[in-house]
């Protein structure tokens, strides 16, 4: 009984949210909300992205059934007209003015010798003659000239033209000489960009949420005077966090069932681990969390000034944390900085395991990072509470 | 054994002396009064005894052992100057939580309950929302929160503020009841009809206890009739004399 007096500090939060259904329903509800709101945002497959050709192409006369060829023309029909909104234009001025002026996201061009350039290829490759291989130094060229402020939509053009080559070869029976073949990949099949960043978003909603709930709430503690009146009883400091430390982890595996099964029944997420290693990390990502929040507390008066630290908190964990993009991609000289971030390692554990689906043997360097900033940061609030005490 | 020993306590707050070298000595089952103006050091004298803060100097035993060496909270009640309760929470919520901490069990607890909601007289109140008490009721939570768990030693910082006369009276009528079961009692107050009904009571100016003793003994050594005068007497003396 006495070693569990820090139930009754995780019962007292959560008899808190019985009767403060607002602070229930941020911490449950928002993070389905923000979920909601950029998976539909992402989910969406890209459409109606505009296009504009330029075919020079003076194609190639075949010689044993005397007809034109234009290989370009296949290129073109193969390119996937769900996604790419085509339009022609005669001129590679006028393409490029589109272009500038934002109608179009990327010019299309296939050179006067596309198709010959192709064809000679393939006769020099039949006729096994090595000198007129080596002979053609002219490739067939298409370029592709974009906007590239859409980074994401200019890739997917580039990929969608490589994939249009790509099939009107093997139609052809042409020898491309480079074959690249993604179809078949070793984690993730079948995966979409919402598959990769869902454990993002979940890793950075628990973490903010459970930060400004246990900043609000103890900085609460402190104006009230409830701090004190707690401290006045045989519960010891450390045994108040533990009780915070508890129930928000609790509320962290929680968040985790809750957006898993939105993720599975609303975007169709696929889950390929083991469920138990999400609601570890959640539970882990929600006590490093509540830690945090206490001892930013202490750097606070009020609740205004608790406000103040949001922007600190906040907006490097959104941008390094690895939520949307792979930290391969953040600057290598901040890459550092998202390694002292706890969410990084949350965030790198739920998508290891809900999307390539390994287990404690592979995640165990998140696990272990998970557990030291855990221990760290709820040593450092204990400590804080206790030299308080002392300075008071 | 003593209820409380303090010896030389001081503490600053920067440049302020909040308690400036204090001694006094309270016997246990004594109801005792802690005297002065605002901003004298009362509150902090308190805080020191409980070790929510700590001195600069000096000690003090409570109930015989030294407060530098750990505090027996399981026997000691506290009501702080502010309600300092969880006001999303209910009476009962705020009850059963303090009651957890202390270790009493659901039976003892249940009984304790409503023997402190009795004698607040908030018995009907005990499923409202602590906001949606008035400040006088949250008041009298706070000292049913202080009585629950039957300490042995309690502080009382200003228990009496903001509540009602007949109340004030079932009030002092518990703390003798109190006394009676050997319980000490150390308040604040700023009543000087309640310092009377102290055994003895103690006047702090600027952290310094200017004069200490029974009610009647202050009076008789300022040579006044009744207390009002003997402070004003005793706060108008020039440099302040220590009475022991
Ligand atoms: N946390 C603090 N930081 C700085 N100064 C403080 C602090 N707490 C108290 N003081 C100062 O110490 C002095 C004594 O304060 P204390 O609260 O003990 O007075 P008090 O006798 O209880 O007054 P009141 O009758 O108004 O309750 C005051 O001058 C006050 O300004
Ligand atoms: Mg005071």
């Amino acid at each position: 009984m006495k070693g569990l007096r820090f139930l009754m500090v995780t019962k007292k939060i959560f008899w808190n949210f019985r009767h403060d259904k607002r602070s229930l329903a941020l911490m449950l509800l928002a993070p389905i909300l923000s979920m909601m709101v950029f998976g539909i945002a992402f989910s969406g497959d890209m459409e109606d992205v505009k296009v504009v050709i330029v075919n020079l192409d003076q194609g190639h006369q075949a010689p044993v059934f005397n007809q034109s060829v234009k290989i370009s023309q296949s290129v073109i029909s193969n390119m996937d007209r769900d996604v790419l909104d085509i339009s022609y234009s005669s001129s590679i001025e006028d393409g490029l003015k589109g272009v500038e002026d934002g109608t179009y996201y990327s010019l299309i061009i296939f050179p006067e010798n596309f198709t010959m350039n192709i064809m000679a290829y393939k006769s020099a490759m039949a006729s096994e003659n090595v000198t007129a291989i080596m002979g053609i130094n002219e490739h067939s060229t298409v370029s592709i000239r974009s906007d590239q402020a859409e980074v994401s939509v200019v890739s997917e053009v580039n990929r969608l033209v490589m994939q249009a080559i790509a099939e009107t070869m093997e139609q052809g029976g042409f020898d491309v000489p480079i074959d690249v073949d993604v179809s078949d990949p070793v984690y993730g099949d079948g995966a979409t960009f919402i598959d990769m960043f869902i454990p993002g978003i979940m890793g950075f909603t628990i973490f903010l949420l459970t930060t400004t709930l246990s900043l609000i709430t103890f900085v609460g503690e402190r104006t009230q005077g409830t701090l004190y009146r707690l401290m006045a009883t045989p519960i010891t400091e450390g045994e108040i966090i533990l009780g915070y430390a508890l129930a928000f982890s609790i509320l962290g595996m929680a968040q985790v069932a809750l957006l898993i099964a939105i993720a599975v029944l609303v975007f169709d997420v696929m889950v390929v681990g083991n469920l138990l290693l999400t609601f570890l990390i959640g539970s882990m990502l929600g006590m490093v969390s509540v830690s945090l929040g206490i001892l930013l507390s202490s750097l606070a008066r009020r609740e205004s000034q608790a406000i103040q630290f949001y922007p600190l908190i906040v907006m490097p964990t959104f941008l390094l944390a690895g939520i949307f993009w792979p930290l391969e991609s953040i600057p290598a000289y901040l890459r550092p900085l998202s390694y002292g971030i706890p969410v990084t390692y949350a965030i790198k554990g739920l998508r290891s395991v809900m999307v390539r689906g390994w287990g404690v043997a592979e995640i165990w360097p998140q696990l272990l990072a998970l557990t030291l900033f855990a221990t760290a940061f709820l040593l450092g609030a204990v400590l804080t509470l206790k030299m308080e005490r002392r300075r008071a | 054994m003593n209820g409380v020993e303090i010896r030389g306590l001081c503490k600053s707050y920067g440049k302020i002396k909040a308690v400036d070298g204090l001694d006094l000595t309270v016997g246990s089952g004594q109801v005792f009064g802690l005297l002065g103006p605002n901003g004298s050091g009362k509150t902090t004298t308190i805080k020191l005894l409980l070790g929510l803060i700590k001195p600069d100097s000096g000690d003090a035993l409570v109930l015989g052992r030294p407060i530098s060496k750990g505090i027996e909270f399981e026997k000691i009640g506290y009501m702080p100057q502010e309600t300092a309760l969880y006001e999303e929470l209910t009476v009962h919520e705020n009850l059963k939580l303090f009651g957890g901490i202390f270790g009493m069990k659901k039976r003892a607890f249940l009984g304790r309950e409503e023997e402190v909601l009795r004698i607040v007289d908030l018995k009907g109140r005990r499923d409202s929302l602590l906001s949606e008490l008035s400040g006088g009721q949250r008041h009298r939570i706070s000292l049913a929160v202080a009585l629950l768990h039957s300490p042995e030693i309690i502080f009382l910082d200003e228990p009496t503020v903001g509540v009602d006369p007949p109340l004030r009276v079932s009030f002092w009528k518990t703390f003798h009841d109190l006394k009676r079961k050997g319980v000490t009692i150390i308040m604040t107050t700023h009543y000087l009809d309640e310092a009377r009904k102290c055994d003895n009571i103690g006047l702090m100016r600027s952290g310094k206890l200017i004069s200490k003793g029974s009610p009647g003994r202050i009076m008789k050594d300022t040579g006044t009739d009744n207390l009002e005068d003997a402070f004003l007497k005793l706060a108008s003396a020039g440099s302040p004399e220590v009475l022991t």
